[in-house]
């Protein structure tokens, strides 16, 4: 039974990780249709400036995550207003050279990625420049979980609780607040909304921030369990990017379900196999999703569910 | 952007028809560069590449040697982008089983014999490795966007999995696959049996590297231009027009797609030869995502393109070194996707267009007439 | 008559105006029996059977969302059929994909004009004679492509550049250039003014006299549906509603009721 519990913690802590890193970069694609592969590196923006408030500026804690959070969702927006939409570049060069020379990422999923890409390089690279190759260390909290021989972190498996609080708290901002049903509609039909009213410009501003806010509140979590590197995003992004392929459409449900799917995988697997084989079957599992269910769980039960009804 | 062919044609006196029928062979609209001066350009290029290691010394040539192994991946990724509109994240992904299954054989049968079977082996094993996940892809109908997310992801699943060779166990016949620490004692080149064989290094290795680069170059670029590359353009363009055409779609992709696998694998193979080790760290996003930023600052849409931003940026790169020449990568992607998504070479060859004919009377159809048909 | 070696290496034969005029219209080019498509819970085609014999020259009408533009997807096979079969020259092509039944003899022009916009148009008119000449003969098909579809001059623009009705007169240039048995058109004069629906009217009449393409045409422009066709269907909630000569079609009450609606 001893092994059990610790496949069960594994499971939560694997759970966690996945649904944390992927919320902000789900938001993002299925609002958007913008793949952000800098979204690591958010996190990692989140990370770091959790780790400065609390050991360089003494913050507790809990407010050094809150730091974290508003630094990173301010970046975000930075970045969504220069490189998302290049609003600001092509303001600056509508007066000075009389025309636009950007295009908005928006719905360019290869474009965007490249574009991401070479964010993150240069926030990876930029960080490490300025802040050197390591950061101070901010002590895990809450101590272990004991039990005959085995010991589990309690912090990392609590985060599976708030995983599901940030579940619930993105699933009422969706569908209980104005901006909720505005960037809902904008994800059905971008031009009706438009038409409808909807500010997309506005819409699309306000996600890119909420979206980067969740990374860093993913980063703050996370700040006092992992090794502070410029490049720790690197290990979250790939499970959110797969787990948001995974998941489908939509956002809520979808990354619940992937992050169930592929934690269960990745914690079976690292039980009897090791981390190394845990996090190669949850990649190979991801390939395999993909190529069957190409729009995703939620998009394979959408259409299940449009199979049952009758209607145009 | 099928920018008409400039100063070509008929109207291009000096060159005899036999040279011109040549020529037509590997001009187009497909690739840049259509006219006599573009040749003579080409020609003097060559040639100060050939003279380059008389000029800097072997260590430096020898060094520079690595950028045109890594051209090979340019244009690996520059065929299946460009040309088919497939983006695919794990060109490296061949690169890295190509250049391990060449250390693997050649580390086992070091005789000329041996290497020259595994240069052979690992070049294949390259395009099968394509073969079989871009089959996996294409004929399960997989669309071009999850294309590149399962490319990403299975560069990935073999970074994982090669980072964890590290015991005794992962060792095939002598070679020791070594997990993190990579296999080192990858034997040099060689072609050949027992006596009548060349072993490649240092200077013999970067003309071996120059010649072969030339000569893919110029076969690409007849590929490209003929009626087969024609149709990969079709297909990149609007598959589905292209299939009511009689085209069979799906065949193109894989087959353009395992070339791209045989040209990635033959720059895996020369990477293991050049630097005698190979290590999961090509497996890495980092260095997954070179050949994107390259073909993307180059220009996607030519092979030119893809040859020399290869070779500048890693040239850059080196130069500057550590951390800084990164983030200098990193900008100049950003604003190459954001500013000139199509690459600096094909922006460069319509300004050239453009200043030429000045904005004069426009060439008479014949002048401009395409070379073939 | 022409000759066009297809995929199964026999030649199709195709009927002169002459031998229709005589009523000689003995083959049937295309046959579907049974055919169904659902999408989720919504059938789109109902049990069709519809059938175009050699030389026709057929229109297809009816209100929206009747299951046109399905029809020809599901004879290209760019659809998958949920039931029944498709005949083309007596073969079974149910399960071929699409690019098989093109090499069969089945052409067909997008309903949104699909021509290559970076290409030039000399680009695009040779893509699809490529596969069938070389050469010196290759140069002469792609000029006489080029100067059919009315654009001898332009041939070096892009085709983003031509105005909508030249790309639709492109574009039937290059599905005719494939020398087709059976050639659908989806649309063809969609926002085109009254001169160019002439020009196009024109030059599908033309391609069935003068070549013997059988033709499947979606309009809704009635006048130019009666310039041109031999015989009409009506399609109405997936299913065949009339068939006919456009008089008869045209003075049926039942079809002007299913176009105001209300018909179930």
């Amino acid at each position: 039974m001893v092994n059990g519990l610790n496949l069960l913690f594994q499971f939560l802590d694997s759970f966690a990780f996945i649904v944390l890193a992927a919320a902000g970069l789900a938001i993002i694609f299925g609002i958007m249709g913008v793949i952000n592969l800098a979204h690591g590196e958010f996190i990692m923006v989140g990370a770091y400036a959790t780790t400065l408030a609390n050991i360089r500026a003494g913050l507790p804690l809990p407010a050094a995550m809150l730091v974290g959070v508003l630094v990173t969702a301010g970046f975000g927006l930075v970045v969504e207003r220069v490189v998302i939409s290049g609003t600001v570049p092509n303001a600056l060069s509508q007066r000075f050279l009389g025309r636009k020379v950007i295009e908005p990422l928006y719905d360019r999923l290869a474009d965007s990625m490249v574009a991401t890409w070479g964010l993150s390089l240069i926030m990876v690279q930029g960080v490490r420049i300025t802040l050197g190759n390591s950061l101070d260390q901010i002590g895990t909290p809450l101590g272990n979980i004991a039990y005959s021989g085995f010991s589990y972190s309690t912090y990392r498996v609590m985060l599976a609780a708030v995983a599901l609080g940030v579940l619930a708290l993105t699933y009422y901002v969706f569908t209980r607040t104005e901006y909720g049903m505005r960037a809902r509609a904008t994800i059905q039909d971008e031009d009706t909304a438009r038409a409808l009213g909807v500010d997309t410009e506005r819409t699309y501003m306000t996600t890119f921030a909420i979206g980067s806010g969740l990374a860093g509140l993913t980063g703050a979590l996370y700040a006092p369990t992992i090794t502070m590197v410029p490049g720790l995003g690197s290990s979250f992004l790939v499970e959110a990017f797969v787990a948001v392929v995974v998941g489908g459409p939509s956002v809520v449900l979808g990354t619940t379900l992937a992050g169930g799917l592929l934690g269960a995988i990745n914690a079976t697997v690292s039980n009897v196999l090791g981390t190394f084989f845990g996090r190669i079957a949850l990649l190979v599992t991801a390939i395999v999703m993909i190529r069957f269910l190409p729009d995703g769980i939620t998009g394979f039960v959408e259409t299940l569910r449009e199979r049952r009804q009758e209607g145009a | 952007m099928a920018t008409e062919t400039s100063g070509a044609g008929p109207a291009d006196a000096g060159d005899s028809g036999a040279l011109a029928g040549l020529r037509s062979r590997f001009e187009g609209p497909n690739t840049v560069g259509n006219s006599r001066g573009f040749w003579v350009g080409f020609l003097v290029a060559v040639l100060a590449l050939a003279a380059y290691p008389f000029v800097v010394g072997s260590y430096q040539a020898s060094r520079f040697s690595l950028f045109l192994v890594y051209a090979f991946l340019g244009l690996s990724l520059s065929v299946v982008w460009g040309y088919a509109g497939v983006l695919s994240f794990g060109q490296v992904v061949f690169f890295g089983v190509a250049g391990y299954t060449f250390g693997v054989v050649s580390v086992n049968f070091a005789t000329p014999a041996g290497i020259t079977g595994a240069f052979l082996v690992g070049v294949f094993g390259g395009a099968l490795m394509a073969f079989v996940l871009g089959y996996f892809m294409i004929y399960g109908g997989v669309r071009n966007v999850y294309v590149t997310i399962i490319t990403l992801v299975s560069t990935l699943v073999l970074h994982t999995f090669m980072a964890q060779t590290a015991g005794d166990e992962w060792t095939i016949g002598e070679a020791a696959l070594g997990g993190f620490n990579g296999m080192p004692t990858i034997p040099n080149l060689a072609f050949g049996v027992g006596g009548a064989s060349i072993t490649f290094s240092s200077m013999t290795f970067y003309y071996l590297v120059l010649g072969l680069l030339v000569a893919t170059y110029l076969g690409l670029r007849a590929l490209v231009n003929s009626d087969y590359g024609r149709v990969m353009v079709a297909v990149r363009e609007d598959e589905d027009r292209t299939r009511m055409f009689g085209y069979d779609v799906e065949r193109v992709k894989l087959a353009v797609f395992t070339l791209g696998g045989a040209l990635a694998g033959l720059s895996g193979v020369l990477y293991a030869a050049w630097g005698n080790y190979m290590s999961p760290g090509v497996f890495e996003l980092t260095f997954a995502s070179l050949p994107v930023i390259w073909v993307s600052v180059g220009g996607r849409k030519t092979l030119l393109g893809a040859v020399t931003a290869t070779v500048g940026i890693e040239f850059l790169r080196n130069s500057l070194g550590g951390e800084l020449a990164f983030v200098i990568v990193g900008v100049l992607l950003l604003v190459f996707i954001l500013g000139l998504p199509g690459g600096i070479v094909p922006w460069v060859h319509r300004t050239y267009v453009e200043m030429r004919s000045d904005g004069a009377t426009p060439e008479p159809p014949e002048a401009s007439a395409e070379v073939s048909d | 008559m022409s000759t066009n070696q297809d995929a199964s290496g026999g030649p199709n034969v195709r009927q002169t105006a002459a031998e229709l005029a005589t009523g000689d219209r003995t083959d049937t080019l295309l046959q579907t029996e049974d055919l169904r498509k659902e999408f989720g819970g919504f059938t789109a085609t109902d049990e069709v059977d519809f059938s175009v014999a050699e030389g026709e020259l057929r229109c297809l009408i009816g209100p929206n969302g009747a299951g046109k533009s399905t029809l020809l997807n599901l004879v290209t096979g760019t659809y998958d059929a949920s039931g029944g079969s498709i005949y083309y020259d007596g073969h079974d092509v149910t399960d071929l994909d699409p690019h098989q039944r093109v090499r069969k003899g089945i052409s067909m022009k997008f309903q949104v004009p699909s021509v290559y916009g970076d290409l030039t148009v000399r680009e695009n008119a040779r893509l699809p004679i490529q596969r069938f000449a070389d050469g010196d003969e290759r140069r002469r098909r792609v000029d006489d492509a080029i100067e059919a579809a009315g654009l001898a001059g332009y041939e070096h623009v892009d085709a983003s550049q031509l105005s909508h009705g030249q790309q639709q007169q492109l574009e039937i240039g290059m599905a005719a250039a494939l020398e087709p048995d059976l050639l659908l058109l989806d649309e063809p004069v969609a926002g085109l003014d009254v001169a160019e629906r002439e020009a196009i009217a024109e030059r599908v009449t033309r391609l069935n006299e003068a070549e013997g393409i059988a033709f499947v045409v979606i309009e809704h422009d009635t006048e130019f549906v009666a310039n041109i066709a031999d015989e009409v269907t009506v399609l109405h909630n997936g299913e065949i509603f009339r068939e006919g000569p456009i008089e008869a079609i045209e003075s049926d009450p039942e079809v002007q009721r299913i176009y105001l609606g209300g018909e179930h």
